[in-house]
């Protein structure tokens, strides 16, 4: 059947009256040059306007419309209905027939694996207990696994790192002042944070499996049931789940939500959600105080944010953002697939490599930043005489109620503002010295002893990687002593400053108190600078509460 | 086929759903679509709701609280019934 000899076939009597009307446009003379006869002839029975118009025009053309409107009425009296309707029932009875022989579906009925594993994961009671099962276990990997490459990555920064980098300044004659700069700032501020990329390429690389292999959607399916408790949907949970990468591209994600109520609230709630900024400050205050439970401390960060969220939300809703008409939440879920290693790679490498861009962008900068403040007045012997230390110290006391009122956490929680890593990196300026033993143990080895050293290093944090890796599977426990007491050099020093209960308050301030300046800067972009001030004041406030209920909570049970 | 759509309303006093008739006709929501905008479009059906829900996956009736979508249903006009 090929389209130039095709003819629908419209049935007897309606072809009849067809084969008049063509026969009428050579016996009146009806000029068909520019239109197949046939089709004219269908269309003046159906009555097209547009038709029914240039043969109107034509000469005899009205003679010819009134033999089509005859046979129009001809066919509704003998079929029992309109022209047009015939034809297309003709037209539709054809392509379903065409549909229905080259088209083969799928058993819609049939129960598939995916649906299988969706009555688990998606259980009305099954489904949120498997969710937070799998969100803990993601973070105990994430820690237990990177712990090894974390403390190689800091002993290669601190060591050998710092090292080359004294020895050039030595070469070349550098003033005191400029040691400073390059090993305070740019290796402390810079290079404390940098520590944590192993963990971050871990999370990344198990987000990117849950997300690939089709689990984010059924968390969304699985929470929309708690989302209604607070007035959204689950499509809201969609940018909190992206708020745990970054709540940047989590505030613009909610432009998917249709309401301007719901996406105000969702934007006010996904700062709440734990970004991975806050991992290193999750990491190395777990590490120097909850050793092996430290995993443990940072799942229960990331569930307190969402718990906190929740909170916050119902506040909402019964206060400033009452909702409006519920609407429906339709989201696909897509069937499980096995994630595709290239793709769970780039996932891994892209968000990572955005991390490495901002510590060498905007960390890099506010630690010179901080690393003048902390200088100023020039030459000053104490840091805590530096203006930078003036000014913490005068903030100081809002955070004496909550276990930290000293001036360098002060100064580091207002320096998170600009990006919740340097909270980190300003500690690490402030906390770590390199003296002159540091230096001469440095000068001791050579480049290809340090050399040696990272590679052996390497090589021994994988192993160790592996074999906590292996320890995951029951009855089976390779991990020895050494392992379970890695930290970094900056955990040891913060223990000089901190009790376990100040750390928990800390770490409970740090997740949610006011987002950074740039999530800031996107609730303002979105919905206004009002939003803006509301989401840093309210959330500032929730933070101080929180931190105190755990930190006076925690004396009165005499865990101080 | 437009005949048959509109023997299979004849009988709902209620209506269906673009999703039911699919359903029931074993046809392509998209292909029942436009049968429905023609006939709604000639007078012999009428629109009604949005108030039915149905279930956005088997696009049977539903009270779901996260699958059910508000869908138009379907009548046959009283002047059709009548002839």
């Amino acid at each position: 059947m090929t389209s130039a000899f095709f003819r629908l076939d419209y049935g007897s009597k309606l072809e009849r009256e067809i084969t008049r009307l063509v026969e009428s446009f050579s016996e009146f003379q009806i000029d068909t040059r520019q239109y197949p006869k046939r089709w004219l002839a269908i269309k003046l029975l159906e009555a097209d306007a547009e038709m029914l118009e240039q043969v109107r025009n034509m000469p005899n053309g009205e003679t010819v419309i009134s033999l089509s409107q005859q046979s129009a009425e001809k066919i509704k009296s003998m079929l029992g209905d309109d022209v047009d309707m015939l034809i297309a029932d003709r037209r539709y009875g054809f392509i379903n027939g065409i549909v229905r022989q080259s088209l083969h579906r799928p058993n819609m009925d049939r129960i598939t694996f995916t649906d299988r594993i969706d009555d688990i994961v998606t259980h009305k009671w099954l489904g949120l207990p498997i969710f937070f099962a799998m969100m803990y276990v993601m973070f105990r990997l994430v820690i237990d696994v990177s712990a090894p490459f974390l403390e190689w990555t800091d002993t290669v920064i601190t060591g050998p790192i710092a090292g080359w980098f004294s020895l050039l300044l030595d070469l070349a004659a550098a003033p005191a002042w400029m040691h400073s700069l390059v090993v305070e700032a740019v290796i402390g501020g810079v290079g404390g944070v940098l520590v944590f990329v192993p963990g971050l390429l871990i999370l990344y690389f198990f987000l990117a499996l849950l997300e690939d292999s089709g689990y984010m959607s059924r968390a969304a399916f699985v929470m929309d049931r708690f989302m209604r408790v607070i007035g959204l949907h689950g499509k809201s949970f969609i940018p909190m789940i992206l708020g745990f990468g970054c709540a940047v591209p989590a505030i613009y994600a909610t432009r998917t939500i249709a309401s301007r109520r719901d996406r105000v609230l969702t934007a006010l709630l996904v700062p709440l959600m734990s970004c991975s900024a806050r991992l290193p400050v999750y990491v190395v205050f777990g590490l120097a105080f909850f050793g092996a439970r430290a995993g443990t401390v940072i799942w229960a960060m990331y569930a307190l944010g969402i718990m906190v969220a929740m909170l916050a939300g119902m506040v909402f809703t019964r206060t400033i953002l009452k909702p409006d008409a519920s609407s429906a939440f339709v989201l696909e879920l897509p069937p499980y697939r096995q994630p595709a290693l290239k793709s769970v790679l780039i996932h891994m490498w892209e968000n990572t490599r955005e991390f490495v861009r901002k510590a060498g962008t905007v960390i890099l900068f506010a630690s010179l930043v901080m690393w003048v403040l902390l200088n100023l007045p020039w030459g000053v012997e104490n840091k805590r005489d530096s203006y930078f230390g003036k000014v913490s110290g005068a903030i100081a006391p809002v955070f004496a109620p909550i276990g930290f009122g000293d001036w360098q956490t002060s100064g580091a929680l207002v320096s998170g503002f600009m990006a919740k890593e340097i909270v980190v990196s300003t500690l690490s300026q402030i906390y770590i010295h390199v003296d002159d033993d540091d230096a001469e143990a440095v000068e001791a080895t050579t480049f290809g002893e340090d050399l040696a050293g990272i590679g052996l290093g390497f090589v021994d944090a994988a192993v160790n990687s592996g074999r906590i890796l292996l320890s995951i599977i029951p009855g089976v426990n390779l991990i020895d002593e050494e392992a379970e007491t890695q930290d970094t050099v900056l955990s040891r020093a913060l223990r000089e400053h901190y009790t376990p209960l100040s750390a928990a308050a800390l770490l409970v301030f740090v997740l949610l108190y006011v987002p950074c300046v740039a999530t800031l800067g996107a609730i303002k972009h979105e919905f206004g600078i009002s939003w803006a001030v509301l989401s840093a004041v309210y959330q500032t406030a929730v933070a101080w509460a929180a931190a105190f209920l755990v930190y006076q909570g925690g004396l009165l049970l005499g865990l101080g | 086929m437009l005949t048959q759509l509109i023997s299979l309303l004849e009988n709902k006093k209620d209506g269906l759903s673009l999703f039911e008739i699919s359903r029931l006709m074993d046809a392509q929501p998209s292909a029942v679509r436009s049968m429905l905008e023609l006939l709604v479009r000639k007078g012999r059906l009428a629109e009604i709701g949005p108030d039915g829900k149905v279930c956005a996956v088997c696009g049977l009736e539903s009270n779901c609280q996260l699958l059910a979508i508000k869908g138009k249903r379907y009548i046959v006009c009283e002047r059709q019934l009548d002839n």
